[in-house]
């Protein structure tokens, strides 16, 4: 593949997923390379959140593999033959991925230091000294390390998020899945979280994975952008190529009435 | 009629008696507590027999009256070999009829957490135990203490059944004076009193405890 220079970290393979019989994901396949930026854009039910939820075990592929880092995801294989895999399994592999939502869910009975402490003491075992102090060191990256002792209810969507944010890198994870992660802010408030995300996504070592309405902020920060329409990836390439030479027919309309609204 | 010093006569011996009531509540209702959350966690459980079972004993439990719950366990049990004082009776009674009504409160306070809770923790990769222990029930449980207290002070008011099963609580003792004495007046209007301080009270420390919390 043209983008794929390494041993990808995440690939699809074939991957369905329907709620009843409702199909959602056709088939896909796609790699994702280490550090690679992905942006992925398209009308709404066209199955981009459902990709990431997958990724993050959320939601369990009806059929077909992801493999991620070498290993697969969600099955194992037991004599030969690939079968589901057990809690325990999903558990040794979701610690490479990290996932921002687009609600926050921050946990609203803990401060904003716990909220971001809590996973590396009791997921990675970190003693509580190293884990405020990288815990203080990623909010200060996203700007908010005068509010350690509040809670989110104390804080606007904006700083929540940049919260959810600093909580999913101090797990420091090889893949970030951001799921809309603006849409549910006022629009004075989408500025501060995707100047973080920029700045997360200059220092490049982590893949990520951004399900985005946002194509200014698409084009400026993937390496790669995809287009998916009715469960399907209609059309990738180069931010260049995506808003530049669209060539489907739906891409184009999409970006037209983008454009136009 | 009424007489103050018959009274006064008979108070220590119904004080006495208010201490059995009061530890067959804590007891019982700590009993509850946790057997509550038991039911509530097994009823959610992935293997079907756990959670199918599970919703039987708390139909079961709920569906009979405690009266006879408590005469099986002191009356019935003896039969296969299992003998309990009144005390232990009692409180198995009380905690494990208790335990059924309690583990709808705890299914309510988690059914009501909110999905982005669960779906946070996984991304984290906390473990199931983690994730129960530090996100849910912490979220869970802090908005259903009222309902808790409320079935603290109904568990309360319900103990004279256990003078049923002969245990020498409020109740029975004041029995036992109107029996000897001819005088039931006195005897039983301190015991109401003495339940109308008691629950009164507890009732007025929830709504503070609760006001406190909110507060927080």
């Amino acid at each position: 593949m043209e983008f794929v220079k390494d041993a990808p970290i995440v690939r699809y393979r074939k991957v369905s997923k329907s709620f009843g019989d409702r199909p959602i994901l056709k088939e896909i396949n796609l790699d994702i390379a280490p550090g690679e930026k992905i942006a992925v854009i398209g009308p709404s039910g066209s199955g981009k959140t459902t990709l990431a939820r997958l990724l993050m075990t959320l939601e369990e592929p009806t059929s077909g593999t992801i493999e991620v880092d070498g290993n697969q995801l969600w099955h194992k294989t037991v004599q030969g033959k690939l079968v589901r895999a057990d809690e325990k399994h999903l558990h040794s592999i979701r610690g490479k991925i990290g996932m921002v939502f687009q609600h926050f869910n921050l946990f609203p009975h803990m401060s904003i230091l716990r909220n971001v402490t809590e996973a590396p003491i009791h997921v990675l075992g970190l003693d509580k000294e190293e884990a405020v102090e990288r815990a203080v060191s990623m909010l200060k990256k996203v700007g908010l390390a005068d509010k350690l002792d509040q809670y989110p209810a104390q804080l606007s969507g904006g700083q929540k998020q940049r919260v959810a944010i600093a909580r999913a890198l101090v797990m420091r994870p090889k893949v970030m899945l951001f799921d809309e992660v603006t849409s549910a802010l006022d629009p004075e408030l989408v500025g501060e979280v995707l100047t973080v995300i920029r700045e997360i996504a200059e220092e490049g070592e982590m893949a990520m994975l951004l399900i985005t309405h946002e194509m200014e902020f698409a084009r400026d920060v993937a390496d790669r952008i995809i287009f998916t329409d009715g469960g399907r990836i209609v059309e990738q390439g180069t931010p260049e190529q995506i808003f530049y030479r669209p060539q489907s027919p739906r891409l184009i309309t999409f970006l037209s009435r983008f454009r136009a609204g | 009629m009424w007489s103050w010093s018959f009274t006064w006569s008979i108070l220590p011996q119904i004080l006495e008696a208010m201490k059995t009531t009061i530890l067959a509540t804590i007891v019982g209702f700590a009993f509850a507590l946790v057997g509550g959350l038991v039911l509530a966690l097994g009823r959610r459980a992935k293997n079907r027999a756990i959670s199918l079972g599970t919703a039987g004993i708390v139909e079961f439990v709920r569906s009979t009256p405690l009266l006879v719950q408590l005469y099986f366990l002191f009356y019935g049990f003896p039969a296969i070999g299992i003998s309990l004082s009144p005390f232990s009776a009692g409180v198995l009674g009380l905690g494990i009829h208790y335990s059924a009504y309690l583990s709808e409160v705890y299914r309510s306070g988690i059914d009501a957490v909110p999905r982005g809770q669960w779906e946070a923790s996984k991304a984290l990769n906390f473990s199931k135990g983690t994730m129960w222990r530090r996100i849910i029930l912490p979220q869970a449980i802090r908005p259903v203490i009222p309902v808790l207290g409320n079935y603290l002070i109904v568990m309360f008011k319900e103990t004279p059944v256990l003078s049923a099963i002969t245990l020498v609580e409020m109740l029975l003792t004041a029995k036992m004076i109107g029996a000897e004495s001819f005088r039931y007046l006195e005897a039983f209007t301190l015991v109401g009193i003495l339940f109308l301080i008691l629950s009164y009270g507890s009732s007025l420390l929830i709504r503070r405890l609760e006001l406190k919390w909110s507060r927080s």
